[in-house]
């Protein structure tokens, strides 16, 4: 009995540490009144915001600024559920496209009784956003007060190599040929002419403005305008850059041409103005920054997008809280702040006494910047902005790949971007019958506690007669389920609401037309299909090499320890640095991959980013190699459990070490390989981010989704929560389906010895 | 003789390949820390670049606060871990070794709490959250951390009580000793390697996540690592130095933890000893 007191003591000491380690993170008061900004600033500029948020808390003491860096994305589905669950932060603190949705959720407050008219005419025109009040359209609310105003792409040159910025497009394509050479003969070129992210539509707005073509139609309200004569021709010039001139990478994205630019490995770039100063300060290059150059054909500008970035009020505060955080604002948004940013980041500010600053004379970064800021056209920040972008996207990446024509590939363009547009904007009423909703549910669980009554009647005697089963349990499900049973309840009644854009903060009950929407949805069993073979390749070869590797290093062998340790690297190294890696390890010119295959097996370079079955499969080698270390780990624990003394028996009964794998290991590696193996495929069935990351959210051309990245686009690009829930039910229950039946096949929740 | 010199060899050869194959990824990853100028991709194979600097460790030290944040990561995985490890032992055990009424839905409704798209749960969890007052503690961290490490952790440990012969506990009755002194003197020295992996499984599972984390920590000095590396994260102007450096950083601990327990995992008690 001496045992279990002394296990007693120990559990106590557990207790007692673990208490103690609970308060540290509860303890803190309040004394000052908090203001929060949520913001996106790159981390040049964040240290000139603690610098101005000090300079603020000095000159106002009674207020407390909390500043929290979110990346652009985060920060969006972020404020929108922070807004949701109503603790919010004040501010909000990014660029502008933004906004059109949060006012449509009604989570952006109007700013203007803080801006008289009189201040509000010291802004450069358009930087202050007004968005028209739902309810009262001759209103409008002011969602957002700039402190920069630009955001605009531009050309960078690197002047080793080019004296003088092309001035049209017919200069830059001969300078961009001029410098596009491969001078070891080796086949790969060393230089490029000219590198962007060209895989991203928003690059392909200057090249579309530049032939007189629009992403929206001239009559002042947000309706598509993708497929016209201008865009065609516009798309035909970017292809031509790639496939005629051959000046352009293949599977040149965002990191690609960033990296082959600093490296001097391109001429020009085309980029935006948050990266700039970067270029200027590059070793090894001597970047200048250009207009973009007017197009030869139409003697149109290529004219980039501008946007401002600012602050947005979070329209769910109390009117104090709004004070404190307006008054910030005022001092952000100053002639002084915008200044000093100015100064340091070298962008456009967004009042017009600092346009005319000597500075932006003489510097010749802004001076370049201001040039090019007058020629572009402000982006739209309405919701169906968004859908347009989505809508470009895959026909786009589809026609650099050679998938399809400049023409074909506009009319889907426009197609997609209608049909985009009546899903985001589909606004729908609740439900009338939702007494009978009610009642369905209340039978469904009247059913289950009838037809499970007798388990449920011997549930109390049985707790009688061996409480401590009942006690062993009892706090693992009460952790898991005070977890799992709200959100799980919360998401059974939005997979039946009308939850999404339109109906934000104020959703009802519509009845089972999301689940409609999911089985009818055209793309949904071809999704479905690639998401199992997805899951069945990779659980295959985590369980085969995982097993394998085990069993090599089981018993006696030189260098066991450093084996291992090297074997569970990619297990302990973070999954979102590595994902990255390999990605960049399938780079059709730079790639590792394409490398060895070349050497070693004469494989010609395969563009493995850029073919949609390519792509799917390097996502699966990029998560076959994430998962191994862990069934290895889980293998290696097992064989521990098998008595050598059953080998013996075999070997002295003639088996074979084939046999011997069959007989022993496997069979009794089983009850410890099984869960593993049933929840490892449930993880890989639900594995987002790898599929995210290596094929940057779904390219090429949105192919490459399985469902659960199907999911997160429908709700995160298209804010169809509803629909979301109703997807998310049927992976439930495919899921429970399939789990039920191999656990009932493989009898896993069986013991060896019963 | 010689066919199990073959073997050896082919043990080694296989080893040998596949630590090629985990290492270079991670070389990459080196790369890129030691890279000037931010850049993730590179367009040579070099693992050492040719400019090589150490800013981005000097700065994660000097500049950031990386030490805070491994502080954080720390005390929230030990906690996760520690409360893992004991509620799916006992968990485990009594799936294991009792035929209570439930069982098997039990066992069925700890699987179904994974079956859910995460992605969908973020906005409810959020709320919940929100309403309990757990915003910038490491107790509502703590409590969805363990909650999603249990469901394989209590699995896993039934896993490997099944294993074990009931004759051992059946021969520790007639020696006169109650179930669950059975259970902490025979069992569970027996189980060790499978609590190995419930703690390196509850470890890593909060050692390495940041989408609730995101949610629940708002205040940056009580950021876990993941979080503080997501920071150095941006779009189209990622530290990419930084970030690759930290992200190695952290993987260092993970090894530290798992060359500490293996050796529990490749000699723990075995069978061996038990005549049946």
């Amino acid at each position: 009995m001496g045992c279990q007191s002394h296990g007693g003591v120990l559990l106590q000491k557990w207790f007692a540490i673990w208490c103690l380690c609970l308060l540290v993170g509860c303890a803190e008061t309040e004394s000052r009144r908090v203001v929060t900004l949520w913001h996106q600033m790159v981390p040049r500029d964040r240290v000139m915001l603690e610098k101005l948020v000090a300079e603020f808390e000095a000159t106002h003491p009674e207020i407390d600024v909390r500043t929290l860096y979110k990346e652009t994305e985060e920060l969006r589905s972020g404020f929108q559920t922070a807004a949701l669950a109503g603790i919010g932060p004040e501010l909000v603190y990014g660029p502008s496209d933004v906004l059109g949705t949060f006012h449509a959720m009604g989570i952006v407050g109007d700013m203007s009784p803080w801006v008289s008219s009189e201040e509000a005419g010291e802004f450069v025109e358009g930087a202050l956003t007004y968005l028209p009040d739902s309810q009262d359209p001759e209103r409008r609310a002011l969602v957002q007060v700039p402190d920069r105003f630009g955001n605009h792409l531009a050309l960078v040159y690197n002047r080793n190599f080019i004296s003088k910025p092309p001035t049209t497009t017919d200069e830059m394509i001969e300078l961009a040929v001029a410098n596009t050479r491969d001078s070891d003969g080796d086949g790969r070129k060393d230089r490029y002419g000219l590198v962007w992210n060209f895989v991203e539509p928003f690059f392909a707005i200057p090249f579309l403005t530049g032939y007189g073509a629009w992403v929206f139609d001239d009559s002042g309200k947000p309706i598509p305008a993708l497929d016209t004569p201008q865009s065609v021709t516009a798309y035909q010039f970017i292809l031509s850059l790639q496939k005629k001139y051959g000046v352009v990478p293949r599977n040149c994205d965002y990191e690609t041409a960033d990296s082959l630019f600093k490296s001097g490995k391109a001429a020009m770039t085309i980029n935006g103005d948050w990266s700039w100063t970067d270029y200027l300060e590059t070793e090894g290059i001597d970047a200048a920054v250009s207009p973009l150059p007017i197009v030869s054909e139409t003697g149109k500008p290529m004219a980039p997008m501008v946007s401002p970035k600012g602050y947005s009020l979070n329209a769910l505060v109390s009117p104090e809280a709004a004070e404190d955080a307006m008054q910030f604002v005022q001092f952000m948004t100053s002639t002084n702040a915008q200044r000093k940013f100015m100064e340091l980041v070298r962008i456009l500010p967004a009042r017009k006494k600092l346009l005319d600053d000597p500075l932006i004379q003489t510097d010749p970064t802004l001076a370049a910047s201001k040039e090019q800021f007058d020629r572009g056209r402000i982006m739209p920040v309405d919701i169906e902005m968004r859908a347009v972008w989505d809508a470009m996207r895959p026909p786009y990446q589809s026609l650099l790949g050679g998938n399809t024509t400049p023409a074909a590939a506009a009319r889907t363009m426009q197609a997609k971007a209608l049909h985009s547009i009546k899903i985001i904007q589909q606004e729908s009423a609740g439900t009338q019958y939702l007494w009978l909703w009610q009642l369905a549910g209340l039978v469904i669980c009247g059913g289950l506690i009838v037809s499970q009554r007798e388990s449920l009647l011997g549930l109390l005697p049985d707790m009688r007669r061996q409480p401590l089963a009942y006690l062993l349990i009892a706090p693992a499900l009460v952790t898991m389920f005070a977890t799992v049973v709200f959100p799980f309840f919360y998401n059974v009644l939005l997979s039946l609401s009308n939850m999404s854009l339109r109906n934000f903060q104020e959703w009802s009950i519509v009845g089972l037309q999301n689940y409609l929407d999911v089985f009818t949805e055209a793309r949904f069993f071809s999704v479905l299909l690639k998401t199992l073979v997805w899951t069945f390749v990779n659980v295959f070869f985590h369980v085969g090499i995982g097993v394998a590797l085990a069993i090599a290093l089981n018993g006696p062998i030189r260098g066991k320890s450093l084996y291992r340790v090297m074997l569970i690297i990619p297990w302990a190294v973070p999954a979102y640095i590595t994902a990255l890696t390999w990605r960049s390890m399938f780079h059709y010119d730079y790639g590792a991959v394409n490398l060895l295959l070349g050497k070693f097996l004469g494989i010609a370079p395969l563009n493995w980013l850029g073919e949609p079955g390519l792509a799917f499969t390097a996502c699966i080698v990029a998560n076959v190699w994430l998962g191994y270390p862990f069934m290895m780990v889980i293998a290696l624990g097992g064989l521990q459990g098998i008595p050598l003394e059953l080998y013996e028996a075999a070997r002295i009964d003639g088996a074979n070490r084939w046999q011997q794998f069959r007989n022993v290991t496997l069979p009794l590696l089983k009850p410890v390989l099984a869960p593993a193996v049933v929840l490892g495929g449930i993880w890989t069935f639900n594995n987002l981010n790898v599929i995210w990351l290596v094929s940057n959210g779904g390219e090429p051309a949105d192919q490459t989704h399985i469902l659960v990245s199907y999911v997160y686009k429908a709700v995160f690009s298209f804010y169809r929560y509803g629909y979301g829930a109703a997807l998310s039910m049927v992976i439930f229950v495919l899921l429970l389906g399939v789990s039920l039946y191999s656990l009932h096949r493989t009898r896993a929740t069986e013991s060896v010895y019963t | 003789m010689t066919e199990s010199r073959l073997i050896t060899l082919s043990r080694h050869l296989l080893l040998l390949v596949f630590a090629a194959i985990s290492l270079y990824p991670v070389l990459t990853v080196v790369s890129i820390s030691l890279r000037p100028g931010d850049q993730l991709q590179s367009t040579d194979l070099a693992i050492i670049p040719p400019n090589w600097t150490l800013a981005a460790y000097r700065e994660l030290f000097t500049e950031q606060p990386f030490l805070r944040w491994l502080a954080n990561s720390l005390l929230v995985s030990t906690l996760v871990t520690f409360t893992g490890v004991v509620l799916a032992s006992i968990a485990g055990y009594a799936l294991s070794r009792f035929k209570f009424i439930g069982r098997q839905a039990t066992m069925l409704a700890i699987l179904t709490t994974q079956m859910f798209p995460a992605t969908m749960l973020l906005l409810p969890l959020y709320i919940l959250i929100a309403k309990l007052h757990l915003v910038d503690t490491f107790l509502g961290l703590l409590v969805f951390y363990v909650s999603t490490a249990l469901p394989f952790c209590i699995w896993q440990m039934k896993g490997f009580y099944d294993t074990i012969p009931p004759s051992l506990e059946e021969a520790a009755h007639i020696d006169g000793c109650s179930q669950a002194s059975a259970f902490w003197r025979i069992i569970l020295p027996i189980a060790v390697p499978g609590l190995v992996i419930t703690a390196l499984f509850s470890f890593m599972t909060a050692w390495s996540e940041y989408i609730v984390a995101a949610q629940v920590l708002q205040d940056r000095d009580m950021f876990t690592l993941p979080l503080g590396i997501k920071s150095f994260q941006a779009s189209m102007s990622t530290q990419w130095a930084l970030y690759a450096a930290a992200s190695l950083l952290v993987s260092v601990p993970v090894v530290v933890v798992f060359l500490a327990l293996s050796r529990y995992l490749v000699s723990g008690m075995t069978l061996g000893a038990v005549k049946e």
